[in-house]
C-alpha cells in the first residue's frame, strides 16, 4: 500500500477539482449539521448548568391561612425556624406584600384596598430558605401538611419547566442535526458516485489489470472522508469561535447569567465535530461505493 | 489448463448464450474461437476472466474453480491473465508509458520496477519510440500495441483476446498476429475469439466453432470454416 499512496493521494485531489460546487456544497452541509450540532451541545449544557444553579439558590415559599392573627403567625414562623434542614424564615406580612404590590401598579393603599373590595387578599407570605438543596423537597411537603400553612410553592416548578424545556430542545435539535447529517451524507454519496462515474473507465482497466478492490475504493473512501473533515474542521471553527464570542457578550451584559467555560467540554465538543464529520464522509463513501465496485 | 465443464450461461433477460459446452485447452496452446456474431464467443472469453460466472457448470483455469471464487480473489485471478479488446480499452489521457505502466501501478508494483518492467514491455510490442505519445496520436495498430503491452506486462499465463484485429485493415493485423505468435512462442496460453477467417486459415491453429452456445466444431489446425 505504501506504493499506492502517491496514487490515491493525486486521485483524491484530481476528483475533487472536477466537481467543485459539489464539494464545496458538500463541505458546507456537513459544516451546518455539525455547528447545530454543537451549539446544541453547549446549549444544553447551560441550561442543565443553569438548572443546577437555580437549584442551589432554593427558598420555598409558604403562604399563612388568611384568618391566622399576627401572633398565630409568629408562633408558626418559629416552629418552622426549629425544623431541621431549615436555614431561615422571613416573613412577609400582607400589608407589606399589598404595599409592594401597590408599587408595583402605582397607587395609594387605601385606594387599592378599596378597589379589591375592602378587604387585603394578600396572605402573610413565609420565605424558608433551607441548608442543603437536596431537602427542598422533603421539607417542602412536610410544610404542605402544616394546617396553618394553604399553599406551599418551591423552585422546583421552574426548574422542572426549565428541565422539559431543555428535553424538547433535545429533541427538536437532534432532529435538526439528523436531518442536515443525513442531507451531508446524500451530498458526499453523490459527490463520489460521480466521481466513480467519471472514473469509470479507469476503474473498468484497473479491475481488469487486477487490481484489489480495497485499492480502487481507497480514493473514493478518502475523499469522502477528506470532505467530512473538511466540515468538521469548519464547524469546530466556527462553533468554538462563535461560542466564545457569545460568552464574552453575556458575561458583559448578562452578568448574573452563569456560563459554562469547561475546556475539556470545549475539546470534546471539538473532537466530536471533527469525528462527526469523518464518519458522514465515510458512510456517504461508503454508500455510494457499496453497489458499485463489486468485483 | 482451461477446462470448462457442462457450462451453460443464461442471461437475465433470458438469452441462453452457452448450452454444455465442454472444453480442454492445454497449457502453451493457441485456440481460435470462431463462429457467428451472437453464437457465444464473448461470453466464454469472459467466463475465462471470471467477468461472467456460468449459470450452471464449472470453469476451471489451472485448477482454480472459477465459480467458487470469491469475488476479493478475483483480483489476483486476473494478474495471471491479459485481456485484449477489439477497441484497445486505453485511457485517453494518459501517455503510452501511463497507459502501460497503469497495469503495473494499480496493482501496488515498486515505482523503479514499474520504469522498467514498462521500457522493456513497450521494447517488445516495438513502441518504445512512441513512449510519450497519446493514444488519439497513434494508429489503430499501434493503440493496439499498447493494449497487448498492458495485458502481457504481468507476465500472465493466459492470454485472451476478443477479436483483437476487428478495427485494424489487413496489413495491421498482421502484424498484431505476429505479435501474439511471438508471445505464444514464449509460453502464454492464448484463447482469441475472430471473425478473422484469412488469419485463421493461415495460421493453422487449433479452432473451436460454436454455434448457438454450443461447440459445433473443434479440431487441431482448422480452418475457419464459414463462407465470407
Amino acid at each position: 500500500m505504501l506504493n499506492s499512496s502517491g496514487y490515491i493521494f493525486r486521485e483524491t485531489i484530481n476528483s475533487m477539482k472536477r466537481n467543485p460546487w459539489l464539494s464545496l456544497a458538500s463541505v458546507v452541509t456537513v459544516m451546518v449539521s455539525l455547528v447545530i450540532l454543537g451549539y446544541s451541545i453547549f446549549f444544553l449544557a447551560n441550561a442543565a448548568n443553569m438548572a443546577k444553579s437555580f437549584e442551589s439558590e432554593l427558598e420555598i415559599g409558604a403562604f399563612v391561612q388568611i384568618e391566622y392573627t399576627p401572633e398565630e403567625v409568629q408562633d408558626l414562623k418559629s416552629q418552622i425556624e426549629q425544623m431541621p434542614g431549615v436555614e431561615s424564615v422571613t416573613l412577609v406580612t400582607k400589608e407589606q406584600a399589598l404595599e409592594e404590590f401597590g408599587k408595583t401598579i402605582g397607587g395609594s393603599q387605601g385606594n387599592i384596598v378599596s378597589d379589591v373590595g375592602g378587604t387585603n387578599p394578600f396572605p402573610d407570605k413565609l420565605t424558608v430558605k433551607v441548608t442543603d438543596p437536596q431537602n427542598v423537597k422533603a421539607l417542602a411537603s412536610s410544610l404542605e401538611s402544616n394546617p396553618g400553612l394553604y399553599k406551599v410553592r418551591y423552585g422546583q416548578d421552574f426548574v422542572d419547566q426549565l428541565l422539559k424545556f431543555t428535553q424538547w430542545l433535545r429533541w427538536i435539535g437532534f432532529g435538526v442535526v439528523a436531518a442536515f447529517g443525513v442531507a451531508a451524507v446524500v451530498l458526499i454519496s453523490i459527490n463520489v458516485k460521480m466521481n466513480v462515474f467519471s472514473r469509470r473507465r479507469e476503474i473498468q482497466i484497473m479491475k481488469l489489470v487486477g487490481a484489489s478492490n480495497s485499492f480502487i475504493r481507497w480514493p473514493f473512501l478518502i475523499e469522502g472522508l477528506a470532505l467530512g473533515l473538511a466540515g468538521g474542521t469548519l464547524a469546530a471553527v466556527i462553533v468554538g469561535l462563535g461560542y466564545n464570542w457569545i460568552t464574552v457578550y453575556v458575561q458583559s451584559t448578562l452578568t448574573f447569567l452563569p456560563v459554562v467555560q469547561n475546556e475539556l467540554l470545549f475539546r470534546q465538543v471539538s473532537i466530536g465535530l471533527l469525528l462527526g464529520g469523518m464518519v458522514m464522509g465515510a458512510l456517504g463513501s461508503l454508500f455510494s461505493l457499496q453497489k458499485f465496485l463489486r468485483a | 489448463m482451461i477446462q470448462l465443464t457442462n457450462v451453460s450461461k443464461i442471461y437475465l433477460n433470458g438469452a441462453r448464450a452457452l448450452v454444455d459446452v465442454n472444453l480442454k485447452i492445454g497449457k502453451g496452446s493457441f485456440v481460435f474461437l470462431v463462429g457467428p456474431s451472437g453464437a457465444g464467443k464473448s461470453t466464454l472469453i469472459k467466463l475465462l476472466y471470471r467477468e461472467e460466472t456460468p449459470t450452471r457448470g464449472q470453469v476451471q483455469i489451472n485448477s482454480k474453480n472459477l465459480v467458487r471464487m470469491k469475488d476479493r480473489e478475483v483480483p489476483y485471478l486476473r494478474r495471471n491473465i491479459g485481456v485484449i479488446f477489439q477497441d484497445f480499452k486505453l485511457l485517453p489521457n494518459k501517455t503510452v508509458f501511463e497507459n502501460v505502466a497503469f497495469a503495473l501501478e494499480v496493482i501496488g508494483v515498486a515505482k523503479s520496477e514499474v520504469r522498467n518492467r514498462t521500457l522493456a514491455t513497450l521494447e517488445l510490442v516495438g513502441l518504445k519510440a512512441k513512449e510519450t505519445a497519446y493514444p488519439h496520436e497513434l494508429s489503430g495498430g499501434e493503440q493496439q500495441r499498447v493494449c497487448v503491452a498492458r495485458a502481457i506486462i504481468n507476465n500472465p499465463a493466459l492470454l485472451v483476446a476478443d477479436e483483437p484485429t476487428g478495427n485494424l485493415d489487413p496489413d495491421t493485423a498482421w502484424d498484431i498476429m505476429e505479435l501474439l505468435y511471438d508471445i505464444n512462442k514464449r509460453g502464454t496460453t492464448i484463447v482469441m475469439a475472430t471473425h478473422a477467417r484469412a488469419i485463421v486459415n493461415k495460421m493453422q491453429k487449433r479452432v473451436i466453432a460454436i454455434e448457438n452456445g454450443r461447440v459445433a466444431r473443434d479440431e487441431e489446425k482448422g480452418g475457419y470454416g464459414y463462407d465470407a
